[in-house]
């Protein structure tokens, strides 16, 4: 064995601060900040920044159990209780946030401006996921800020680009997907495009590119001594993971067509029934031993000896026949059974876990994926941990997901070296706290259906 | 011109889409990567779409795309010769990728305590569907089988079907941006004076990790003891993917705060008087929601699907068209950006691949080269490492390279 004194985390003395909104930018500083990164959150206390902090949208607690009956858990605040400060209760903010700090300031507002800009001194690493108009009314794009550092970088995530006709364009992640082809790409085949529900997989893919592009950025500043603008349209980004179906067209002229779950050569690969309420199982079929073994284990002689069925060329040729009769022998199985039976058996297959079933999973305990957090005022609950493990550098969640405003005093007094009475009239201004005012937080959400 | 990775040396022992995608993330801006490939290719040359529809390993459409500027040597790790040459390659490499199942590169002898001991420095990269350790670590898994297990793909789709995957290879990508992020944030330690490590990214775990709800959802579900489940389409008033003139759209507007410009737009402007005009999406009367969709609908699919975004963006909606990939290849905005790159190749000629995924003030990407042929690097390579002419003609009749 090697020795390995040094688990130091790559990202330590390393200071983000972000002004993002929504998924994708925070879940950059999110994945910069799990290996090491001192992130600030900049965000406003005298207005509410929608899909945020879930705070644009209180939900009663019988409003949010009505919504989870019908199976939308997007907004359960803990318990379905939303409580004074809904905006600390939010699962979208409170699943990225681990390890930053929250700092009360609106750029927008001069003073506000300053405090940002003594920050920004003190960072390595800025990351903004606004449409680019904001940036640029704010009088924060990089040319001004590299003024005021010049070892800074700069992370844009426009959705669709700091230039061109879409430049303003608004939408969420699952309005990108649209723009990408991934919102086609993904629908049944046999069905319309309303069927297919919403995604925000762009999102996802952004995050962790912009935080290894931020991290490539900082590596050769240390040769150059020099920051950068990096520019990373959400919608761009996503590009490449489609590049083998861009490429059909523009090699062969081929559209694609909606996929489903089909693949282009196996057969069987889909999701098949299971017993329960919307139980399924995936199984992937790439070769006639597993095909022989997946029969073998289900009892389907009977398909093993279907001529129609004896190659792979014939099984994807008669892949609907042939999903509809398996169906009548998974659909006897309980999904986790069948999974490790036919793992068992060599043959390509996974359950459909629910969120509930991924918290169970016996391999993401035992590499300790899950990790119980205490957020004050929120309590203790279990939470994703990190995506990546480390063989000889340890890694843990270090600090829960901060309160709004909850690193006012460490940020202003100390980092930026406001005296106590500078800070106290900004608190008395409204621009520094750590709640929103009551007439801004919209609790008319809260009236019952009629 | 300085690119982010200039003298970074990598060796890619990995295939299909995780482990090359790592590879040409460092490989489009600047590192050195080589490719080392069985004798029979990646088996992405093998699965197309090929050029013309006619199989060849030197025109998959996967293949190309996924391996732009990579040289490739090809070597069998099987044979003793083969092992001992790549230990000579893995020895000058900063990085290394790689995809066996786990416990192979160790029981070659090339795992990474062994690299490690020559070369603190080294960082290797080990991606495997379900992780290095754990129960699970000797299972199968592919793309459709671990969006199953480790993704959100029970909640895609229509409550009334069965759940789809997403798209493509989507989780094998996402793992692969993974990889190599934990690759550079390892080598940043080692510039900094710090040592290598050994990354183990599991396909698995980078879906339970997945902002694409995966995350959110959890949380939500550990909040509550609730899980997710798919949504019935067209529930929501004039909200979510509807047909338009040519195609579909997505946009939001029943129920938004732009929803009285909406009714302006669509010439309802006489709803705005109804009582249920200012109430959120949940609480609106199965009458006024009937008169709502109703005229959404006819307005969406009086326009193309472009002209109705361009519409209800200068009124503040949030939206998107739904593109077919001959849309996006032709679409106005990402022509005028440039986000296609022109690859030559021999055997496909010039073809406009996706290009860069981010734009560098001032280390910008270079124009990217094809991706190499199968062993095309042989000579080159193996020379460097002191092999003669007829060494290699050797080695090749043996079937080590």
């Amino acid at each position: 064995m090697t020795d390995h004194a040094d688990s130091t985390l790559p990202l330590d003395g390393i200071r983000v601060a972000e002004i993002t909104v929504v998924w994708a930018g925070p879940h950059v500083t999110q994945v910069l900040g799990e290996w090491g990164a001192d992130v600030i959150r900049v965000e406003p206390v005298n207005q509410i920044q929608p899909y945020s902090r879930g705070g644009e949208r209180v939900m009663s607690r019988d409003m949010g159990m009505r919504a989870a009956e019908s199976g939308t858990i997007l907004s359960a605040y803990p318990d379905f209780e939303p409580g004074e400060d809904p905006w600390n209760r939010s699962p979208a903010f409170n699943a990225h946030a681990r390890n930053k700090r929250s700092m009360a300031c609106d750029v927008m507002s001069p003073e506000g401006r300053e405090a940002f800009l003594r920050l920004i001194e003190h960072v390595d690493v800025l990351v903004e996921n606004n449409v680019p108009v904001t940036i640029e009314r704010a009088g924060l794009t990089y040319d001004v800020l590299r003024e005021v550092n010049p070892r800074l970088i700069m992370l844009r995530m426009p959705a669709y680009g700091l230039d061109g006709p879409y430049k303003n364009y608004r939408g969420f992640g699952t309005h990108v997907e649209g723009m990408i082809g991934h919102h086609w790409l993904r629908s049944y085949p046999d069905g319309s495009p309303e069927e297919t529900g919403e995604a925000f997989t762009a999102d996802a893919l952004a995050g962790v590119m912009g935080a290894f592009s931020v991290t490539a950025a900082l590596m050769e500043r240390g040769t150059s001594g020099e920051g950068q603008q990096i520019e990373m349209p959400l919608a761009e980004a996503f590009l490449p993971v489609l590049g083998e179906w861009i490429l059909d067209y523009t090699m062969n002229g081929r559209v694609a067509q909606p996929q489903g779950n089909l693949h282009r050569s196996h057969a069987p690969h889909g999701v098949y029934p299971a017993q329960g309420e919307d139980r399924w199982i995936a199984i992937d079929v790439g070769s006639d031993e597993e095909f022989a073994a997946l029969c073998a284990v289900l009892g389907a002689q009977v398909l093993l000896a279907d001529e129609r069925f004896a190659t792979g060329v014939g099984r994807h040729e008669h892949s609907k026949a042939l999903d509809a009769a398996l169906a009548d022998y998974t659909r006897e199985w309980v999904n986790d059974d069948l999974f490790h039976r036919l793992q068992a058996e060599g043959v390509c297959a996974g359950a459909v876990h629910d969120e509930r079933d991924l918290l169970a999973s016996p391999q993401l305990a035992e590499r300790g994926f899950f990790e119980e957090i205490d957020m004050p005022g929120v309590g203790t609950h279990r939470y994703p941990g990190i995506m990546t493990k480390w063989e000889h550098t340890p890694n843990a969640i270090r600090l829960p997901p901060p309160r709004l405003g909850e690193h006012n005093e460490a940020i202003y007094l100390d980092l930026l070296g406001y005296a106590r009475e500078e800070y106290d009239a900004l608190v008395a201004k409204g621009l520094v706290g750590d709640t929103y005012p009551e007439s801004l937080v919209p609790r008319t959400w809260m009236q019952p259906a009629p | 011109m300085a690119q982010l990775f200039d003298g970074i040396r990598v060796v890619e022992l990995a295939r299909h889409v995780a482990g090359p995608f790592a590879g040409k993330l460092l490989a489009d801006y600047g590192a050195d990567v080589l490719k080392v490939e069985p004798p029979e290719g990646d088996p992405s040359r093998h699965e197309g779409p090929f050029k013309d529809d006619l199989p060849d390993r030197e025109t998959s459409a996967l293949f190309l795309h996924l391996n732009t500027n990579k040289r490739s040597v090809t070597l069998n790790p099987e044979a003793p010769e083969g092992r001992a040459l790549l230990r000579r390659l893995l020895d000058s490499a900063d990085i290394v990728i790689e995809d066996f199942r786990p416990g192979q590169m160790a029981d070659w002898g090339l795992g990474y305590d062994t690299l490690a001991e020559a070369n603190p420095a080294v960082v290797m990269a080990s991606i495997s569907p379900f992780g290095q350790t754990g129960p699970w670590r000797d299972y199968r898994g592919s793309e459709l089988t671990l969006q199953a297990l480790g993704g959100p793909l029970h909640l895609n789709g229509s409550a009334h079907r069965y759940p789809i995957k997403s798209g493509g290879y989507v989780a094998h990508y996402h793992a692969g941006v993974a990889a190599a992020y934990g690759a550079i944030l390892a080598r940043f330690r080692v510039v900094r004076g710090g040592r290598g490590d050994h990354i183990d990214q599991a396909v698995y775990e980078a879906q339970a990790g997945f902002r694409d709800r995966r995350t959110v959802y959890t949380t939500a579900t550990s909040y509550t003891g609730k899980v997710g489940r798919r949504q019935p389409p067209g529930s929501r008033p004039a909200m979510g993917a509807r047909p338009a003139g040519d195609g579909y759209v997505n946009i939001f507007a029943g129920g938004t705060k732009h929803f009285m410009a909406t009714l302006d737009l669509i010439g309802r402007s006489d709803l705005k008087e109804h009582p249920d005009a200012t109430k959120p999406l949940q609480s609106y009367s199965p009458e006024f929601a009937e008169q709502v969709e109703g005229s959404w609908a006819a307005w969406l699919v009086q326009r193309t699907k472009r002209e109705a975004i361009a519409e209800t963006q200068a009124i503040g909606l949030l939206g998107g068209a739904i593109l077919t990939t001959q849309d996006l290849v032709e679409d106005p905005h990402y022509r005028q950006r440039g986000v296609w790159d022109t690859v030559d190749h021999p055997a496909t000629g010039p073809v406009e691949y996706p290009g860069r995924p981010v734009i560098l003030s001032r280390t910008p990407r270079q124009p990217a080269r094809r991706a190499p042929l199968l062993g095309e690097h042989n000579a080159e390579v193996y020379c460097g490492l002191g092999c003669s002419e007829a060494d290699i003609e050797r080695l090749r009749a043996e079937a080590v390279i």
